[in-house]
């Protein structure tokens, strides 16, 4: 019976992860195609398209926007969200409860809404198409996550050890430079390396306030898809996965993603 | 008592704390501490014994109340301006310093010389027997090498008063055995005043000058571990250090002297001075006696007869469970071997007695 179970149990978790990573395979693959069209299985192999992709003017422009504003997007969510989360964590005042529910209000309503509102208010401002209002936008969608996390690892360090420091003579801000940042370490990688994935593939909030003049690289490749599909598509897809899978291996290496969280 | 004498190193003075719970969490608490004395805040958990250390720390603000140190009231001063050393349960080290940094980190605050830092870490690594580990990090010591970090780290400031809370309860229970002395032995050796928090009174009663019992918030009593077991001044005290019979009794005040009585039988005759003083002729008095002071003699004999339900050989000892004519029922523990110990036979009756100067009278 244990041994029945323990197959059909084995045989679910195999179908999940097929579910889940079938389609990644399948672009993996065809990103390999000769064809001059999306098809699977491609009747003939080479690597023409990684040349074409890295030579697309649009796309790389794209990445490199996007790369610059998920780095920027990244150092500000941390740099709002550490004193967000230490004050929701350790400080008490009034209304932190509902502060505390509000700020992952974002993460709750439509990133529709949030787009067209986004929208609404930076287009006045002359924020739309510009480095300063992707960023702000991406903000919206990345510090809900960062703060949550922070809150988590803020909170399972406890008070004993910071509290040790201040009778030994340690002010606030030095209690909080010597012993807090240092044990946050985790944390504030793993919200960092979140906040720079959710930023690089953000595109519902980013589809409203690009311009001809300013395009991240989803947007490029979400605008590209729209008219044409060649394996192109599938080369910039696989080359996007690798790089999230390569800041979740730099987390995982430095510090080891269960304890990034907080568990 | 030569150092209840000493003037107060610390005093602390009608000390509250109140949350707005039921009652305050700390009510009114005053107690001197002297120079060099190594005083157990003791009581169970939720007395309000934590409340008062942090408060002493500068970690909790009191409602009300002085806490004096060096003729000055600390209470306004924050944590990092009051000089003490704390040690908890969980000893808060810091996991990404090494044991010496760990231990140098007060010296450092207090920008104390490189040459003299290291000597004085030197120092108290080794007044903590752990010479030799100032390289290793916290996660690679045992738990009883951490607690000993921590005391390291505490001690070295020379702090006015070293607080531990708790020190204890995260040990297993050999090696708790060992610390017991081990603290107490540093302790002697550097000399600081020690407020020690627990609420195990065996730790209180091996390790301190005197010891402080708590309640819901109130001080219950204060004294030497002898004075706490042996005169509890309030049923309280009674019942939470050792083991303790308590016998509801009626007084009456004859010409032959107060004469105590339960359920028509004579107890063993009180001193006039140990009765409660607003006790009269037919006051309700509970008087409270230790298992190990509880005389047994055959049935014919003087004393409240009883009948023995249970007798139990706990090594050094014979625990017996006496009930006397009317329910009430009563632990003494026997020296196994002895006479007393022959008659303890499950079922048989036998006659109770102990010394008057090991009764106390409370209040019923």
């Amino acid at each position: 019976m244990t041994k029945f179970l323990s197959f059909i149990s084995r045989t679910y978790v195999t179908l999940v992860f097929c579910i889940v990573f079938m389609p990644m395979a399948i672009i993996l693959v065809i990103s390999f195609s000769a064809d001059s069209y999306l098809s699977f299985p491609p009747s003939g192999w080479s690597l023409k398209w990684y040349g074409t992709v890295l030579g697309n003017t649009s796309f790389m422009q794209g990445f490199r926007n996007s790369a610059i504003i998920a780095v920027i997007v990244a150092a500000l969510s941390l740099a709002l969200g550490l004193p967000a989360a230490y004050a929701l964590v350790r400080l008490d005042f009034p209304g932190r409860a509902l502060i505390r529910s509000l700020v992952i209000a974002p993460l709750v309503l439509p990133a529709m809404m949030l787009g067209l509102g986004i929208l609404m208010v930076f287009t006045p401002a002359g924020l739309v198409a510009t480095y300063p209002g992707l960023v702000l936008a991406h903000l919206v969608m990345t510090l809900p996550f960062s703060i949550r996390i922070l809150q988590t690892s803020l909170s399972n360090l406890g008070t004993d050890v910071d509290e040790a420091a201040m009778t030994l003579g340690a002010r606030p801000l030095q209690v909080f430079m010597q012993i807090t940042l240092p044990r946050l370490t985790p944390g504030v990688i793993a919200s960092s390396a979140i906040a720079l994935i959710l930023s690089f593939d953000e595109i519902v909030l980013s589809l409203f306030i690009v311009g001809p003049r300013l395009q991240t690289l989803p947007v490029a490749l979400y605008r590209y898809v729209d008219e044409r599909t060649d394996p192109m598509v599938a080369v910039l897809a696989v080359l996007m996965i690798a790089l999230s899978l390569a800041i979740v291996l730099v987390v995982e290496r430095s510090v080891g993603f269960a304890k990034a969280f907080g568990r | 008592m030569s150092l209840a004498s000493t003037p107060a190193h610390i005093r602390i003075d009608k000390l509250t704390f109140d949350y707005g719970g039921e009652r305050p969490a700390v009510d009114t608490l005053s107690f001197d501490i002297a120079k060099g004395e190594f005083i157990g805040l003791l009581g169970p958990s939720g007395c309000g014994k934590s409340t008062t250390l942090r408060m002493v720390a500068g970690l909790l603000a009191p409602t009300s109340g002085q806490i004096i140190m060096g003729g000055e009231d600390i209470v306004s001063r924050p944590p990092w301006e009051r000089n003490l050393g704390l040690v908890f349960q969980s000893y808060a080290l810091f996991p990404h310093m090494t044991v010496a940094q760990n231990v140098a980190f007060g010296l450092r605050l207090r920008k104390v010389g490189k040459e003299e830092s290291a000597a004085r870490v030197a120092e108290a690594l080794r007044a903590v027997r752990l010479e030799g580990f100032g390289n290793r990090r916290p996660a690679e010591l045992s738990g009883g090498q951490q607690q000993r970090v921590a005391i390291a780290r505490a001690i070295v400031i020379e702090p006015e008063i070293l607080l531990l809370d708790e020190p204890l309860s995260n040990l297993d229970a050999r090696l708790r055995d060992e610390m017991r002395f081990e603290i107490r032995d540093i302790q002697s050796r550097t000399g600081i005043t020690t407020l020690f928090v627990t609420h195990d009174q065996q730790e209180a009663l091996t390790m301190c000058d005197r010891i402080a019992v708590m309640n819901g918030g109130k001080l219950e009593q204060i004294g030497t571990p002898v004075e706490i077991y042996d005169k509890p001044a309030t049923p309280f005290v009674a019942g939470f250090i050792g083991r303790a019979n308590s016998v509801p009794a009626t007084l009456s005040l004859g010409t032959g002297g107060p004469r105590l009585d339960h359920e028509g039988q004579a107890l063993p005759a009180p001193d006039l001075q140990e009765l409660p003083a607003d006790a009269g002729d037919g006051a309700k008095l509970a008087a409270m006696v230790r298992p190990h002071a509880i005389q047994l003699s055959r049935p014919d004999g003087d004393g409240l007869t009883a009948r023995v339900n249970r007798s139990v050989f706990v090594g050094s000892v014979i625990e017996v469970e006496l009930e006397l004519a009317g329910g009430q029922k009563l632990v003494a523990e026997l020296r196994p071997g002895s006479e007393e110990a022959q008659l303890a036979q499950p079922g048989a009756d036998v006659a109770l007695t102990w010394r008057t100067t090991d009764m106390r009278i409370f209040a019923a």
